[in-house]
């Protein structure tokens, strides 16, 4: 029997074994991907964006997702639509493919009521904990996983217990110059990105090599902070964790009302089933996965499914609220840089900007806004080639389209921002279980409604038309923006909050849950409010925070 | 969120080919050795010679979209989709596309992008094509790295040992 049985080897359960391996306890890793290891990653873009190779068949496994339809709920299977909400699911899981770029939350993010009040149809909770409980987190993630930037005062940067990054910020195109001009041209703070990339060579980790192609594809360096490289490994080190590829866990199985017995897992290879037995639970399998595991360990003694009595599991889903906007720069109206500094690959645009974290606006009022990342468009060359080959309406092709793509491929590059705005919490999205689909398994899939509260398009409409205005004076073409309630399905929380109530919320202020002391969830499921930022610097952070109370709680057990 | 499947299945006229249901592979084989010849004249109608992009005769791109669907990461229903476009526009043309002057093909593939059905089918047709031209040589149909040095376009190191790594 282990003693810490973790399902999930992502962001978050990579942090808890990370801290409970370190501290001698014997754990179990149980991840339904494969192993990839640094130097088996490439920049395969049929493989890695094209294809289903690090995520499930949509075939296999999938979700359905609810959205409405003429007044009426509809809920469309994602073999059908093709939109995947399956992130990256190999050792390390999603966090092996993200972009890394990192925020911490503001003090005011954990108490959200409290400061401005309810919001009509918005289920909007302060936080159990406050900023200072998970400061030493976000710092301790900083520096063990590995997060370069540089800090500026700003009025909405939260304060750091630590004066400067260890890493310094990763290298920059030439771009920012304009950016960071244009910016001060108006009178907007750009900020430097902290970024989940080491700028600098970190034990056995290669600092970064600008390879162009960051964000969906693993790491060839070891410099993305992804979890695999900054915790699995030196977790694996210590020789206190087993690590279970291919093991995809079904259900938790109790035997009582107040305990997890095993974890019920099936070999995604051979199809065999075998239970893996634990003290502890920790899941971590990402949000809306996390919520449908707990609901598939339904049986007589969990009903509603396990640390349901709340009937809150599922609940409160949500994503990142915003959206993202374009503009280009082209080579023939390129102000202030050299063109060919421009087309210089691999190099990061790094600029941040929090201006309108809070918003306080003569004409719109006072209300909480959201970031801005600014960054290139995806250098992906198959979608870059492919996308607006249209003429009046009518695909180009011929010589026409050889014309149209080299002319669009070497005469101009696209800028682009991305707003992250609260999503805020509402009965209209939620996970449940689906009545009639069933994974390859024989389980029910997740069944996703993901509607948004208006004011969350308000918002990022309000932050787009700023954000337009920056690329207007970079001299940039063509610009739009798009701001919808579309949820991006890579920046998932919720669906198991936590609070000091048990009948309102799932999980207590140490993600562990009311109903059963043995089970934790340690992903971003806690969150009841998701700030303005990109999750994944608060799921690091809050994992270490409750690996720490697991070692307390395993130390008075012994 | 467009029903991508329903569109393209009820949007076909011939209905669903019979070797979706099929266990083995080899009726697909069959299916796609049907079209192949329209196929490639489509390929080679969007990527003519003279062009500043490689032209699709030089770069075995359909050679490529075989290979691919053949794949199992590849979408059953795109598959279909693929074959039974093609098998339309055969029947459209009543199989006189290949002996068709240029302009001619213009004129009957601009008429086929007039239908919904018809235009899904010839971007699909495009992206299949353009997926081969711009993917890793190793995939072969960006032969000699042609299509990325047209655009000035490469993709990042490492580069890919096997195809869709090695699965
Ligand atoms: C392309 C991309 C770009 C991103 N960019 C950013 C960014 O710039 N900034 C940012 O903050 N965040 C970013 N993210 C999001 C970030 O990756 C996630 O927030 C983070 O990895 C989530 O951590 P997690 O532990 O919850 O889940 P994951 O890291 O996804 O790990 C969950 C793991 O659990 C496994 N699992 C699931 N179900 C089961 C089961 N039943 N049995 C066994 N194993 C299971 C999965 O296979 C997976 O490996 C990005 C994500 C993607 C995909
Ligand atoms: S080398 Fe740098 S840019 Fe490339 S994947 Fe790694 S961290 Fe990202």
């Amino acid at each position: 029997m282990y003693d810490v049985v973790i399902i999930g080897s992502g962001a978050s359960g990579g942090a808890v074994a990370y801290t409970l391996c370190k501290t001698g306890y014997k754990v179990a890793v149980l991840e339904k991907g494969r192993l990839i290891r640094r130097d088996e990653f490439s920049k395969d873009e049929l493989a890695y964006c094209r294809r289903d190779l690090v995520t499930p068949n949509l075939f296999d496994e999938y979700h359905t997702i609810e959205e409405k339809v003429d007044g009426k709920w509809v809920a469309t299977p994602t073999y059908e639509s093709g939109w995947s909400f399956w992130n990256g699911n190999i050792v390390g899981g999603s966090s092996n493919l993200m972009s890394g770029m990192l925020h911490r939350l503001h003090p005011d993010d954990f108490r959200l009521k409290s400061k401005y009040g309810e919001i009509e149809g918005a289920n909007v909770v302060d936080w159990p904990i406050s900023y200072e409980d998970l400061e030493p987190y976000y710092d301790l993630t900083e520096e063990l996983v590995g997060v370069s930037g540089h800090y500026e005062k700003h009025q909405y940067e939260p304060p750091r217990s630590r004066a400067q990054f260890t890493q310094p910020p990763t290298k920059e195109n030439a771009v920012v110059k304009l950016l960071d001009k244009s910016c001060q041209k108006l009178g907007i703070k750009s900020l430097v990105t902290p970024r989940a990339v080491l700028s600098r060579d970190k034990g056995d980790r290669n600092a970064c090599y600008y390879s162009n192609f960051c964000g969906s594809y693993g790491c060839s360096s070891g410099a993305k902070s992804s979890s695999r490289e900054a915790l699995i490994k030196p977790a694996l080190a210590t020789g206190n964790l087993t690590l279970l590829t291919n093991t995809h866990v079904k259900y938790l199985h109790s035997e009582s009302k107040d305990a997890v017995k095993y974890a019920m897992a099936v070999d995604t290879v051979t199809g065999k089933e075998r239970r893996i037995e634990g003290k502890m639970f920790v899941v971590a399998a990402q949000a809306h996965e996390s919520s449908r595991l707990l609901l598939n360990s339904a049986n007589k003694y969990h009903p509603h499914g396990l640390a349901n009595t709340s009937g809150e599991v599922g609940k409160n889903l949500i994503f990142s609220g915003g959206g993202s906007g374009q503009g280009e720069l082209h080579k023939d109206s390129l102000k202030d840089i050299k063109f060919e500094d421009l087309m210089t690959t691999g190099l990061f645009v790094n600029r941040s900007i929090l201006d309108w974290y809070f918003v306080d606006d003569w004409w719109d009022g006072k209300f909480k806004g959201g970031s801005v990342e600014f960054m290139f468009e995806h250098q992906n060359v198959i979608t870059r080639a492919r996308k607006n080959n249209y003429k009046e309406g009518k695909l180009l092709w011929g010589k026409e389209l050889g014309e149209h793509v080299v002319k669009r491929m070497t005469e101009q590059k696209s800028i682009r921002f991305e707003i992250f705005n609260d999503w805020l919490p509402n009965d209209d999205c939620f996970v449940s279980l689906d009545p009639t689909h069933k994974d390859k398994y024989g389980m029910p899939v997740g069944k996703l409604r993901v509607e948004g509260h208006p004011q969350d398009v308000k918002v990022g409409k309000y932050i787009a038309k700023k954000c337009e205005k920056i690329l207007e004076e970079m001299g940039a073409k063509n610009i739009y923006s798009s701001v919808s309630s579309a949820p991006p399905q890579n920046l998932v929380a919720g669906g198991c909050r936590f609070g000091n109530d048990p009948k309102t919320s799932v999980l207590n202020k140490y993600c562990q849950a009311h109903d059963v002391p043995n089970l934790f969830v340690a992903d971003a499921s806690f969150m009841p409010t998701g700030g303005s930022v990109a999750y994944t610097w608060t799921i690091y952070a809050n994992a270490f925070r409750v690996a720490d109370h697991i070692v307390s709680v395993l130390r008075t057990v012994a | 969120m467009i029903k991508r499947r329903h569109f393209l299945i009820l949007g076909s006229i011939l209905g669903l080919s019979p070797y979706v249901y099929a266990k083995t592979d080899d009726s697909f084989e069959r299916a796609f050795k049907k079209i192949e010849p329209t196929l490639k004249a489509v390929q080679a109608h969007m990527f003519p010679q003279g062009s500043k992009l490689p032209s699709a005769d030089a770069m075995h791109v359909t050679q490529f979209v075989y290979e691919t669907m053949q794949h199992p990461s590849f979408d059953r229903d795109i598959k279909a989709f693929v074959i039974e476009g093609a098998e339309e526009f055969m029947q459209r043309t009543k199989g006189k596309f290949l002996s068709m002057t240029t302009a001619e093909k213009e004129k009957a593939l601009r008429a086929y992008e007039e239908t919904n059905y018809g235009s899904s089918w010839l971007e699909r047709i495009m992206t299949l094509t353009m997926e081969g031209m711009f993917s890793d040589p190793i995939y072969g149909a960006n032969i000699k790295e042609a299509g990325w040095k047209s655009i000035d376009s490469y993709g990042g190191f490492p580069r890919p040992s096997t195809k869709y790594m090695g699965r």
